[in-house]
């Protein structure tokens, strides 16, 4: 699972767009699986977990918004919705479930493999951190063991949340906008600044003991976020 | 230069004019009665005292050669009455004559001369005064009283300056009451004015609120019906946009990765294949594009949300993502930072770059600066710029115009410039296009 080659599971019931995807996906030097249902891809991540999904929202039977719940209660596998809506409200519902990144059809090979990579990247970067456990309050970051404390229970961090806060914490105190952190745990320049505020408003679930009035990630109006 | 006068300061200046001139009449007409009055009593005054003095003087002066000095002395005059006596054309005082027998004028002592008493306003070193003249039948003379008016002179300068602040009082009031009744009665103006207002600024949900009066209500309820109407059929056009937007992403995404797997043989192809897919795989991006631009168009976006922006990092983010060297952005201090909505901002610098590139012969400068309070963005190329009749249309949608075609522009100007202004517009600013004082075309935004 962690060789060259990336597992990718593709999600799309459009066939002209699950073959061509494959197809390219294949010439960049991924290992697909296609399925053209929630339930089948759901099944195969079962049987044989792939490193990486692909998702569309708009399936037959099980949506993608559920499809997405189903794979995070499976693992922390990192998720890509591809999809023809860009409604703030799809983007945000699917970031909620758990999305990790979201893209807008037509995306360019170019840009999602630019993404699967800064993706991949993150997924895996996570091991070379500095092994010292750093202090926040009542909030511990183990960077090396991939820990999160809060008091002393343990939080369960998905990738991309864990390297925001990673990112904030390396950068403690700092004001970060959002473009800076879509750079440095997105891996691309220009996206949508919304995946950042979804993703810190999942953040601030986990790690702030009153997520309305937060005392670790707070914003600053205007400029972006920041630890304390 | 005629300027006109808001509907406001029209009501207040009827008011304030009609209150004026009102309390103006009144003021005057009151002065007037109130002086004709004083004065006729006054009079009435000085005869009778006349009267009764030269009755005294008649007792008193019984021969030729009596002492009408002494006479006049013996009178009780008190401050304000001057007794004299004239006899054969000479006057006869108590004191010293210091003016007041020149005063009397020559139409009143011949009128007494003639045996009528008479009497006459007259004024003596300057002050008014009252001149009784009365004939003495038996003595061979006659008497005379001035009696000074200062007096009723104070108390009249005292009331018309009363009258005059009181008229100026209520002028003053009635332009106050008219401010705030016109203030009341144009509110709904002010109301119509603020949604429609909001509404040009992309609040589509903008509507008038609900009011009892029923005079206001059908102004609010028609206002309200027509913006209805109105935002109805823009979202039906945006919907119909997005859903025709919405039906192309699917065929286009499999375009894309299909020209992609094709353009990834490219060198297995022979020539003629290649040349086709080369086609394929450039209109895929232009079409791409377009339902890309299609679709912001369509997307309904409100106002702009402005918050301070780090305007230099922003150009050079958009810069490196064309290709552009930093040498040619230029930002001046005071421009480095500025409230605008990043995003649509980023669009505007995006396609206004990709036009000078594409159409304009190649980016030649940005430059950002504050003029009059306004953040300035010069973009200028090295093309021959754009003919004058032309520049309204470069910002029409698909409006590539002549122009843009023989630039050499491969692609249509399309929708990209039409959404810069789009943008822009957002942030109550301006865009157009000039001429580059060395040559070349410059398109310069100005956002408040």
């Amino acid at each position: 699972m962690m060789g060259s080659v990336t597992d990718l599971l593709v999600i799309e019931d459009d066939d002209g767009i699950r073959l061509s995807l494959t197809m390219a996906l294949e010439d960049e030097g991924y290992a697909v699986v296609a399925t053209s249902t929630a339930e089948e891809g759901l099944r195969h991540q079962v049987k044989d977990p792939a490193d990486m999904v692909l998702v569309d929202l708009m399936l037959p039977g099980m949506n993608g918004f559920d499809c997405i719940r189903e794979l995070r209660k499976l693992s922390g596998v990192p998720i890509v919705v591809i999809s023809a809506r860009d409604d703030t409200h799809d983007v945000v519902a699917a970031l909620e479930v758990g999305a990790d990144d979201y893209l807008v059809k037509p995306v360019a090979l170019k840009e999602l493999t630019a993404r699967l990579r800064a993706l991949r990247r993150r997924t895996v970067a996570t091991g070379e951190a500095p092994s010292t456990v750093r202090v926040f309050g009542d909030l511990a970051i183990d960077a090396a063991a991939g820990e999160v404390r809060l008091g002393n229970v343990p939080l369960s961090l998905t990738r991309t949340e864990f390297r925001l806060l990673c990112e904030l914490a390396d950068h403690h105190g700092a004001v970060l906008s959002r473009s800076q952190l879509l750079t440095a745990v997105w891996g691309y320049e220009f996206g949508d600044e919304r995946v950042v505020d979804v993703h810190i408003g999942r953040l601030r679930r986990k790690v702030e003991t009153n997520p309305a009035d937060p005392q670790h990630v707070v914003t600053l109006r205007g400029l972006g976020y920041k630890l304390r | 230069m005629t300027r006109v006068l808001g509907l406001r300061s029209r009501v207040v200046a009827v008011f304030a004019g009609g209150a004026l001139v009102l309390a103006g009449a009144l003021a005057l007409t009151t002065y007037e009665i109130t002086r004709h009055n004083l004065l006729a009593e006054r009079e009435r005054t000085a005869e009778r005292a006349a009267y009764f003095d030269a009755a005294v003087v008649r007792r008193g002066v019984t021969s030729d050669d009596a002492d009408v000095v002494s006479v006049l002395r013996a009178l009780d005059t008190g401050q304000g009455r001057r007794p004299l006596i004239r006899r054969d054309g000479q006057w006869f005082a108590r004191s010293a004559d210091d003016g007041i027998t020149s005063a009397i004028p020559a139409s009143l002592t011949d009128l007494v001369l003639q045996g009528h008493p008479a009497v006459q306003r007259i004024s003596v070193a300057g002050h008014p005064a009252l001149a009784v003249g009365l004939p003495v039948p038996g003595i061979g003379a006659d008497f005379y009283e001035v009696q000074s008016l200062r007096e009723i002179q104070g108390t009249l300068r005292t009331l018309a300056t009363t009258l005059a602040l009181v008229a100026l009082a209520a002028t003053a009031l009635a332009g106050a009451v008219s401010l705030w009744i016109a203030r009341r009665a144009l509110s709904p103006l002010v109301a119509v004015r603020r949604t429609a207002e909001l509404i040009s600024a992309g609040d589509l949900s903008a509507r008038m609120s609900a009011t009892n009066d029923p005079d206001l209500s059908a102004l609010s309820s028609s206002f309200n019906g027509m913006v209805e109407e109105v935002s109805r059929r823009i979202e039906q056009e945006r919907r119909f946009a997005a859903d025709v937007s919405h039906e192309l992403r699917s065929p286009l995404q499999t375009l894309t990765m299909a020209s992609q797997v094709l353009m990834n043989r490219r060198d297995e192809l022979d020539d003629r294949t290649r040349v086709a897919a080369d086609l394929v795989a450039g209109e895929v991006d232009r079409f791409t594009g377009l339902v890309q631009n299609l679709l912001e168009l369509a997307k309904q976006q409100g106002p702009a949300r402005c918050v301070d922006t780090d305007i230099t990092a922003l150009l050079q983010r958009i810069a490196s993502r064309h290709g552009i060297p930093q040498e040619l952005l230029s930002v001046e201090a005071e421009a480095t930072t500025w409230p605008v909505d990043e995003p649509r901002m980023e669009r505007v610098l995006a396609n206004l770059l990709d036009n000078a590139i594409k159409h304009g012969g190649g980016l030649a400068a940005v430059h950002a600066s504050v003029v009059d309070g306004r953040l300035r963005l010069d973009i200028d190329d090295t093309g021959p710029g754009v003919p004058v009749d032309e520049r309204a249309q470069v910002f029409d949608r698909f409006g590539r115009g002549r122009a843009a075609g023989a630039r050499g522009g491969v692609e249509g100007v399309g929708l990209g410039l039409a959404l810069v202004l789009e943008h822009v517009t957002a942030h109550h600013g301006t865009v157009a296009v000039l001429d580059q004082p060395h040559g070349g075309g410059r398109f310069r935004v100005e956002i408040p």
